[in-house]
């Protein structure tokens, strides 16, 4: 073999190392790379030991017959068949959909009118944007007693003007279907600000020529608002949107304590089963693990069927 | 088609890290596996003392007690580890340090509902050798029952707690009753009466909330028409589906169906009870004996202590005196380093004087009926006077290892009873089947 032969053997080589380890090379073959990857390793060792570990314990864990106390054996899906036959479970699934639906679609509509009013430039505008916040800023246990205490009966104020003017006739706080309905009132209260925090920084991206050519061209405030705004709004309300969607889907405390541990939620199933409850500990996981792949899920639809961007490269 | 492409990218990347994520979870995994070993060491840490463990002492003498005990005491001391308030909460907390390994507490104050649940994983320990039967005689029945768990005892009762029976005596002077109902029946003639001549707005609250309160609740209902959840000499064996049992669940939905308790009783915990029997919303109320002294209080001036009267539940004709019970035992972690010691320091604050001190500096009602004759305590604690009938009569809710799942399908129930969704003998029916799959699931 000639050494040029050799040469040759050796670059072809080379090559086929560059082509197969080409990331891994190009990633750790710079010594400046290989100090920033051993510098964020401890992070991303944390990361998986309180993330990814947990999720994948609960997984495995919903395919178990275990109990609080003992691991079990493999049982398949045994956990998700009896979940969706246990009534708590279906009626927590229908209460946490009425909810997200309902709020949500309360809270965008709302929002994007306040965002749209405090858009533009008025005396004292700064102060308008502060006090519709305020809602906001309430932790949401704090916010829960607060209107519970209002919907208490005799004392409560909600309560007895409702029954003074004959709107309801039984307590409020005693029956499901007022309590889902003041739940979302609830939500649409404290969270409206937020959405319309959200789209406001959306509008505000929009330059202000556009409507000054629309305007030149004869269009009119209607189209301006569908032509215009909401197509160039459309980023932000997804991600505004979503946010809220999750959030909503992932309701517990409101439902919890508002409802005095009443209403059921896909949260609260997850807890009782998981936390109260010795016997539907598998079963609590495998919601737990549901309310994971769902909330996924929705996600997924966001950026795959309505185009949501997830980060700003083109 | 540039969507697709980006697409792949995306994935192509994902695919990378997922295989450098898998690499690395080996290691952090590892890493758990280290730093588990160091940390979770078990044992009563270094310090040589004994930890006992019991919620917020919101009275402030509980600290006091404990420092007299350590000054007595040579060998070891006594550390107070404060707990959650909220009962539910501190059970969470001991459950996960039973399940991490033990933990490091040695005793512990527990609600009466909890020992059946810890026994049954062997997480606290047998006295039975060092609490015989003729020990035993001396606290009330209901918190030994309480303490039961296999024909084994697994801790002290501490201090107690029963559902009374609350009444205005002053409205019912006023419209001419001179004694508490004694049934039922007679509990809504007067209710009703008396609001109507006294013009207060309810005659009868309880508590019908969705909760723990409600199954005691509930449970008085039952009991007090003859009625029982688990029968009483063969734990396995539901008996709920019985017409005493459901005659019970009838009476307290027609206490609120005929408007002698408002419809919101449905929503009612403690809490909500406080402000309308003490705040002259309401004649009668059921509550335990700690309302006794919010009378006349700062946050309750309306009605004073000399207005009210307490009384034992009433009962439906021809049935004895009985309450739901409540109140704390002590009990002693199966896993500790100072079996002796700790035993030591239960037997302490069990004993008469221990009891004795925290009933007159914390109002907290003993589990000695010896004590109930003692002079200085009836004095202090004139609850105990008119309730001691009710007291010695409380009976514990169906001790099983399984209790909380019990409760939570009887809260349901419950519930509905009371605001009407769901007949009594449904009901009865329905907790039979799910309450007898608890015990046989848990078997």
């Amino acid at each position: 073999m000639t050494s040029s032969d050799r040469e040759n053997v050796s670059s072809v080589r080379s090559a086929e190392k560059k082509r197969r380890g080409g990331w891994f090379r190009e990633e750790f073959g710079n010594p400046e790379r290989r100090l920033a990857y051993y510098m964020i390793l401890p992070s991303l060792v944390i990361i998986l030991l309180i993330a990814f570990f947990p999720i994948m314990y609960s997984v495995v864990l919903s395919f178990t017959d275990s109990t609080v106390t003992a691991f079990g054996s493999f049982v398949g899906i045994e956990n998700y068949v009896e979940m969706f036959q246990n009534p708590d479970f279906l009626v927590g699934l229908l209460n946490t959909v009425i909810f997200t639906v309902g709020s949500v679609t309360l809270e965008f509509v709302i929002g994007l009118g306040i965002a749209l009013a405090i858009n533009r430039a008025f005396r004292g505008r700064g102060l308008v944007r502060a006090a519709v916040l305020v809602p906001w800023a309430f932790p949401t246990v704090i916010s829960a007693v607060m209107w519970r205490l209002m919907c208490q009966d005799q004392i409560g104020i909600i309560d007895v003007v409702a029954n003074k003017l004959g709107i309801i006739s039984e307590p409020i706080l005693s029956d499901n279907t007022l309590l889902l309905i003041s739940c979302i009132l609830i939500d649409t209260w404290k969270t409206t600000p937020f959405m319309a925090l959200l789209l406001l920084a959306g509008l505000q991206t929009i330059p202000g020529e556009v409507y000054e050519a629309a305007r030149v061209d004869g269009a009119n405030v209607m189209q301006r608002f569908f032509r215009i705004t909401l197509p160039l709004l459309k980023g932000t309300i997804l991600v505004a949107v979503l946010f809220r969607t999750l959030d909503a889907y992932r309701v517990y405390d409101l439902f919890w304590v508002f409802s005095g541990q009443q209403l059921d939620s896909l949260s609260t199933f997850v807890f009782t089963g998981v936390r109260i409850s010795q016997l539907l500990f598998a079963q609590g996981n495998a919601a737990s693990v549901f309310v994971f792949v769902t909330s996924f899920l929705i996600a997924l639809i966001f950026i795959k069927v309505f185009g949501m961007q997830t980060s700003t490269e083109e | 088609m540039t969507e697709r492409s980006k697409g792949s990218g995306v994935f192509a990347g994902r695919q990378f890290n997922r295989r450098d994520f898998l690499k690395m979870s080996g290691a952090g995994l590892a890493g758990a596996a280290l730093l588990g070993s160091t940390a979770c060491g078990g044992g009563s840490g270094g310090s040589g003392d004994l930890i006992f463990s019991m919620g917020t002492d919101t009275s402030g003498t509980l600290q006091p007690l404990i420092d007299k005990f350590n000054k007595q005491s040579k060998d070891f001391k006594v550390q107070y580890r404060e707990m959650p308030t909220d009962s539910g909460a501190y059970f969470d907390k001991l459950r996960t340090q039973f399940q991490a390994g033990g933990g490091d507490i040695d005793v512990m104050g527990a609600d009466v509902i909890w020992p059946a649940q810890f026994a049954a994983n062997g997480w606290i320990l047998d006295v039975t050798d060092k609490f015989p039967k003729s020990d035993q005689s001396q606290f009330l029945p209901g918190p030994i029952q309480s303490l039961m768990y296999d024909g084994k005892i697994y801790g002290v009762p501490w201090f107690t707690d029963a559902g009374l029976l609350y009444y205005r005596a002053d409205l019912l002077e006023k419209s001419g009753y001179s004694d508490p109902p004694k049934t039922w029946d007679e509990l809504q003639q007067m209710a009703v009466k008396v609001a109507k001549d006294q013009k207060i707005p309810n005659g009868f609250v309880f508590q019908g909330d969705q909760y723990e309160g409600g199954v005691c609740n509930g449970l008085e209902y039952i009991w007090t028409n003859g009625g029982d959840v688990l029968d009483p000499s063969d734990a396995s064996k539901v008996v709920i589906d019985s017409p005493e049992a459901a005659a019970g669940l009838a009476v307290e939905q027609g206490i609120v169906e005929d408007g002698v308790a408002p419809q919101a009783v449905a929503t009612y915990t403690e809490t909500e009870t406080d402000p309308a029997f003490l705040g002259n919303k309401s004649v009668f109320a059921r509550n335990w004996p700690y309302m006794y002294a919010l009378a006349g209080t700062k946050d309750f001036p309306d009605v004073k202590p000399e207005q009210i009267g307490v009384a034992p539940l009433p009962v439906t004709e021809g049935n004895g005196l009985v309450s739901c019970l409540g109140g704390w035992n002590m009990l002693i972690n199966a896993q500790t380093d100072m079996p002796d010691e700790a035993w030591e320091f239960v037997a302490w604050m069990t004993s008469e004087q221990g009891q004795r001190q925290r009933a007159l500096a914390a109002s907290l009602l003993p589990t000695r009926p010896a004590l109930y004759q003692d002079k200085e305590i009836r004095d202090t604690l004139p609850v105990i006077v008119q309730g001691e009938e009710a007291l010695k009569n409380a009976r514990a809710r169906p001790v099983s290892p399984y209790y909380s799942d019990m409760s939570l399908e009887m809260q349901e129930q419950f519930n509905g009873v009371v605001k009407g969704d769901t007949s009594p003998e449904d009901a009865v029916s329905s907790l039979q089947d799910s309450l007898q799959q608890i015990i046989e699931a848990g078997q």
